[in-house]
């Protein structure tokens, strides 16, 4: 067995990332692991390229025990990784990219040599790219290339590629699995991490499916199909939840036919159109990256749109400013809470009055008396734990940060709500609560556009439910027709069933 | 026209480009990896009054220099240290270096020669100035090229030395790579640290012979605040030239043109302002259209202000 | 009406900062064979031994003072404004024109001069924000730039066109403003005048303006998280535009408040030569941005100025024992600024919509 891990544990205090997982992995073999966002797929790599450590638990190679203390480490045990988020020098060709830190020459860097080793390198692996092109100029396809050979070049025998295709276009993508198994047929191994299942399907040759930290199936790709995967990677109960059947009044919030154009030829968002009525929650489900995040910023304003039509109850949103869009009548719990949702070093006080200022002033002032009544509000009623209202937000944690947000942005009493993760990172406690206040939002006749990546959520609270997947509405159904087949189904990419 | 651009008028642009053109080559290289020094000019200040003691103390020229260099070279090792291992805003540090050296130079000028604005000691013999065989001889060339002192003909020299340096050999290399992108230099192993200390070192030997050509190379004395904002030019050279040895030195002489240029201007009683103007107008333009090329943007994302 | 933590630092910091310089100092004090007691002691006496001295400190305090108050608004906004010392020599430059050649009573005049000050040291600072905002050019080389730009011209402008040419004095300078269109000193017989008034009525206003106003807390917020900002509706263009306005014109005012209460001129190198425009930028370090604070950093700074004076007058150690302490002051501020302020500019690269 080229590569085995046994029993790996990864725990960070009280949260388990990785619980007994078994993973093996065979000469010549591609390995497809797969699961949620959250699952503990990139975790469990990250202890393979020795950017973690396991909690418990051991890795061998041909058998016998190794450990790697840092990324150096494994790559001089030929395992090398091709990042999500590719770790290339722009303005740097093709050749240096591939050679930096391994260059040719002690003093002097010897480029043609360098070009030639990569043009050498080319041919043994059969993957022509042009040494001194700079990688500014290439495609991302070619750039994914680039890194390939990089850890080629290093001697890795064992690749593991993260989430790869996330940024290709579908050709780029069909060129990459060709190069996979061109290479493993070569002898190398790869690890591809992933949640698209119709690619697994195509090149691996075994699957690993993780949920929640947990191995939940080791397969034959021979001897499974997609329906199968996505049950092991999703499977859910369907929460019954009692919620009121409203009939839902009229539409809030309308989208029709957006597009973002990509760079390089993908695009981000791909003629999405669908609808959002008073007294509804709208669910989008998927795994994060298909377009959610660029959806929400166009439908809010922090972004614009290429193609398409955004109205809010009747009126042409889309490239108005923020402000006009929130006063037209909306609000916006933001997925990132850190990055747009909030300011550390403000204080509770600070960070509850965005949004409030304009409509809680006089003659240019703040009514001080007025906002601090009203955080007070959102500290009681949301149950937040703060010392007081000066205590800076970076020293509440996360689940009390969001239930400030979330009380900030409830008591706008606008009449359309976005809630784009609202429960990421919070407390079943927290979760709970904050669950109530969107569905009697909903029930007062609140529109609501819920983004979540947590299937649960997404079907204990949505009346109607959207998948997105790579920019598009893969699929579209109402919550008492939903199946977690159907749903996990759209959200890996397979197709609908009639 | 005929008197205003003769010979000695590019000869003293060649003199007056030296400590410009050195301390643009350390604003380069620490542009390189990521540091945007304004304390240049606190830098060079720092050498010229390091020179001038050490001048003082040993009565050699030569060895004046070294000291110079070893001074600034120190002096640069604190502000490294502040910026990279404690991660402070390294333009508030470069600030703040230009204001800790007017300071400390003016209160060691006094504790030091007993004497305020400025040291003059007649005795002390600066910098030689070299007459190269055969070329002084050449019209035109030989007055403009022969007869400055030994720095001015070293950093010329070592404008070729960076440039080999950063683009052609691996340490060069991954000193670039360090600048460019530093998470992905260190997910290789390169050790950015070490790469940025590297390159503000170098930035202090490079202002420390600035300095002391400043002080030593024509009239040998010490003015508090001699360096008279030529730090910033260099700067601004460093920008204009886009952090690239042979860039710089061709932005420092453009501005060593205009300073010779105002200066014989100075001498019709003409005003001068307007070719002083001139490097910054250039360098504005210069970024407003340039805008899109790698190197500016880069030093957008360094410091950005764009909010 | 602060309360908690954010007060006592506001306050704490500059005399923190203080009294490592003077430890520092001590130091330097010792290693030349000075008395540190004598010295210190002639120090404090020469910046508030007596009513004369004290006002002279108070005096140099005041272009600081608006200098760093313009400069707080700047960088709480979250922008580097290094051009304060452009701006200030614009604003000292115009407001003389406007007292020497607009016509109207010697009140109106004083007003304009003044309201000149701003608006150009205003838009001097506008404009490197629009050429941020529109082209990304970046914001700290632009307004360093410009700086030199500014002072060349206004030098070039005394040295020809608008030349002092009465008197045998070559100096490049506008004529005197006349008396009448001076600000009034607040004491016979002392420098000090009324636009030291003004600054600290602007200190105040500042304050209260950033605490409690809705334009200061937008301002505020943008500068701890400029994606906050946006996602809350703050237009961020906009607000840096009159952030950057605002900026410059506190240091036009300055500039306008020193030809207008105590040079009654533009001189060439009036601004630049007695380094006001970055001591007033320092001032607004040591207080960590915070209007109140700057006024205490900027009479400190004042005081490390004139008690340098006293010191040399009355011991052997150079007045420069000051200039020490000062950059001792400010490295310790930048080392400690390395683990908080200034270092959060992270995160958020965002192309959002800048509208």
């Amino acid at each position: 067995m080229l590569l085995q891990m046994n029993q790996i544990t990864k725990t960070y205090g009280t949260l388990t990332a990785n619980a007994k997982v078994d993973f093996t992995l065979r000469e010549g073999e591609i390995h497809a692991l797969v699961g949620e966002n959250g699952a503990g797929k990139t975790t469990l790599m990250r202890m393979l390229y020795g950017m973690e450590q396991p909690t418990s638990g051991t890795i061998h190679m041909h058998d016998k025990t190794v450990a790697f203390a840092n990324p150096t480490d494994a790559i001089r045990h030929g395992i090398g990784m091709v990042h999500q988020h590719f770790m290339l020098f722009p303005s740097f060709t093709v050749a240096e990219n591939i050679v930096i830190g391994n260059e040719p020459h002690g003093v002097k860097f010897d480029r043609k040599k360098a070009a030639l080793q990569v043009e050498a390198l080319c041919a043994t692996y059969k993957l022509p790219i042009d040494p001194l092109k700079k990688v500014a100029d290439c495609p991302l396809g070619m750039q994914q290339r680039v890194e390939i050979l990089k850890v080629l070049y290093q001697g890795a025998d064992i690749i593991i590629l993260d989430e790869p295709t996330g940024v290709l276009t579908p050709l780029e993508a069909k060129e990459l699995l060709a190069i996979m198994k061109s290479l493993a047929a070569q002898g190398k191994s790869f690890i591809i991490i992933t949640h698209k299942l119709h690619e697994v399907m195509e090149v691996a040759d075994r699957i690993t499916v993780l949920r929640d930290g947990k191995v939940t199936g080791t397969l034959d790709a021979a001897a499974t199909n997609v329906e199968e995967l996505s049950r092991l990677m999703v499977g859910r109960e369907l929460a019954k939840t009692e919620r009121s059947v409203l009939s839902p009044g009229a539409t809030v919030l309308e989208v029709k036919g957006v597009s973002i154009a990509g760079k390089k030829g993908k695009p981000v968002l791909d003629r999405v159109s669908f609808q959002v009525k008073a007294g509804e929650i709208v669910g989008i489900a998927g795994i994060s990256g298909n377009g959610q995040s660029e959806l929400l910023q166009s439908i809010s304003g922090l972004t614009t749109i290429d193609q398409g039509e955004i109205r809010l109850l009747g009126k042409d949103v889309a490239g108005r400013s923020v402000r006009e869009i929130r006063e037209s009548g909306l609000s916006h719990i933001p997925e990132d809470r850190y990055q747009w949702g909030a300011a550390k070093e403000g204080t509770v006080l600070e960070n509850g009055t965005m949004g409030h200022h304009r409509t809680n002033r006089r003659y240019g002032l703040l009514q001080g008396k007025a906002l601090r009544a009203m955080v007070d509000r959102f500290i009681q009623q949301f149950e937040i734990k703060a010392r007081s209202q000066e205590t800076k937000v970076k020293f509440l944690s996360g689940g009390n940060v969001q239930k400030l947000i979330v009380a900030r942005e409830i008591a706008q009493n606008k009449p359309f709500l976005i809630a784009a993760e609202p429960t990421r990172g919070v407390d079943i406690g927290a979760m709970e609560l904050i669950h109530d206040e969107l569905l009697k939002k909903r029930d007062e006749q609140g529109a609501i556009l819920l983004v979540s990546s947590e299937l649960t959520e997404i079907l204990k609270l949505s009346d109607r439910i959207l998948v997105m997947y790579e920019g598009r509405i893969a699929g579209e159904l109402p919550a008492s027709e939903a199946t977690e087949e159907q749903i996990s189904l759209w959200m890996a990419g397979g197709e609908a069933h009639a | 026209m005929q008197h205003l651009l003769d010979v000695s008028l590019f000869n003293t642009m060649i003199r007056m480009v030296a400590p410009i053109l050195l301390a643009a080559l350390g604003g380069a290289i620490c542009s390189r990896v990521g540091l945007f020094n304004v304390g240049l000019e606190g830098f060079v200040l720092v050498g010229a009054f390091s020179a001038i003691v050490g001048n003082h103390l040993v009565g050699n020229a030569y060895i004046a220099v070294l000291i110079a260099v070893a001074v600034t070279v120190l002096f640069s090792l604190i502000f490294a240290y502040i910026s990279i291992h404690l991660q402070a805003n390294v333009i508030i540090v470069g600030i703040s270096f230009n204001f800790l050296a007017l300071g400390l130079t003016a209160f060691c000028l006094k504790a030091i020669f007993h004497v305020k604005g400025a040291f003059y000691d007649k005795n002390m013999v600066g910098l030689p100035k070299w007459d190269i065989p055969v070329i002084k001889d050449i019209p035109v060339l030989g007055g403009i090229v022969s007869g400055h002192s030994p720095l001015i003909y070293l950093a010329f020299v070592l404008v070729f030395v960076l440039q080999y340096f950063l683009f052609k050999s691996v340490l060069g290399f991954r000193l670039l790579a360090v600048g460019e992108n530093p998470v992905a230099a260190k997910s290789i192993g390169i050790k950015v640290n070490g790469m940025q200390y590297l390159a503000v070192l170098i930035c202090g030997v490079l202002c420390g012979l600035a300095g002391a050509q400043l002080s030593l190379g024509q009239v040998t004395m010490f003015t508090e605040g001699m360096t008279a904002g030529r730090g910033f030019i260099a700067l601004v050279a460093t920008m204009l030239g886009q952090a690239n040895p042979l860039g710089v030195m061709a932005s420092s002489l453009l501005f060593g043109l205009m300073d010779a240029f105002s200066i014989r201007l100075q001498g019709f009683s003409l005003p001068t302002h307007f070719t002083q103007m001139l490097p910054y107008v250039v360098t504005l333009l210069a970024m407003l259209f340039f805008r899109k090329s790698s190197y500016m943007a880069d030093a957008q994302k360094a410091n950005g202000s764009s909010r | 009406m602060l309360k908690g933590k954010a007060s006592i630092s506001a306050w704490l910091q500059p005399l923190l900062a203080i009294l490592i310089g003077l430890i520092g100092g001590a130091i330097a004090i010792l290693l030349i064979g000075g008395s540190v007691f004598d010295t210190y002691a002639q120090m404090w006496k020469g910046a508030f031994g007596n009513f004369y001295f004290f006002t002279n400190t108070l005096t140099r305090a005041t272009p600081l003072l608006l200098v760093g108050l313009g400069v707080s608004i700047a960088f709480r906004a979250g922008f580097f404004n290094m051009g304060s010392e452009g701006q200030m020599i614009l604003g000292a430059f115009t407001s003389a024109l406007i007292a020497l050649y607009f016509p109207g009573t010697p009140l109106f005049k004083l007003l304009a001069a003044m309201l000149g000050g701003i608006l150009v040291g205003g838009l001097w600072s506008a404009f490197a924000g629009w050429l941020d905002a529109r082209f990304r050019m970046n914001l700290i080389i632009t307004t360093l730039l410009l700086n030199y730009i500014a002072s060349l011209f206004a030098g070039y402008m005394v040295a020809y066109p608008l030349k002092d040419k009465t008197g045998s004095a070559a100096l490049a300078q506008t004529m005197m403003v006349d008396k009448s269109v001076w600000l009034p000193k607040l004491f016979p017989g002392m420098s000090i005048h009324a636009g030291f008034i003004i600054a600290i009525v602007l200190a105040v206003a500042l304050f209260l303006f950033i605490k409690y106003s809705s334009g200061g807390y937008e301002i505020r917020m943008l500068g701890y998280n400029p994606l906050f900002a946006a996602y809350g509706g703050v237009n961020r263009g906009r607000l840096m535009l009159y952030s950057m306005f605002a900026s410059g014109g506190f240091a036009g005012l300055a500039g306008a408040v020193e030809v207008l209460g105590m040079q009654y001129r533009y001189t060439d190198g009036m601004v630049t030569n007695p380094g006001y425009a970055w001591s007033g930028i320092m001032a607004t370090l040591l207080s960590g941005a915070h209007p109140l604070g700057t006024a205490v950093a900027s009479v400190l700074l004042a005081a490390l100025q004139t008690g340098g004076m006293g010191v040399e007058r009355n011991t052997s150690i150079p007045l420069e024992i000051s200039s020490v302490i000062q950059s001792l002051l400010i490295l310790f501020i930048t080392a400690k600024f390395g683990l908080g302020l200034w270092k959060r500019r992270k995160g958020g690269n965002s192309d959002a919509a800048s509208s």
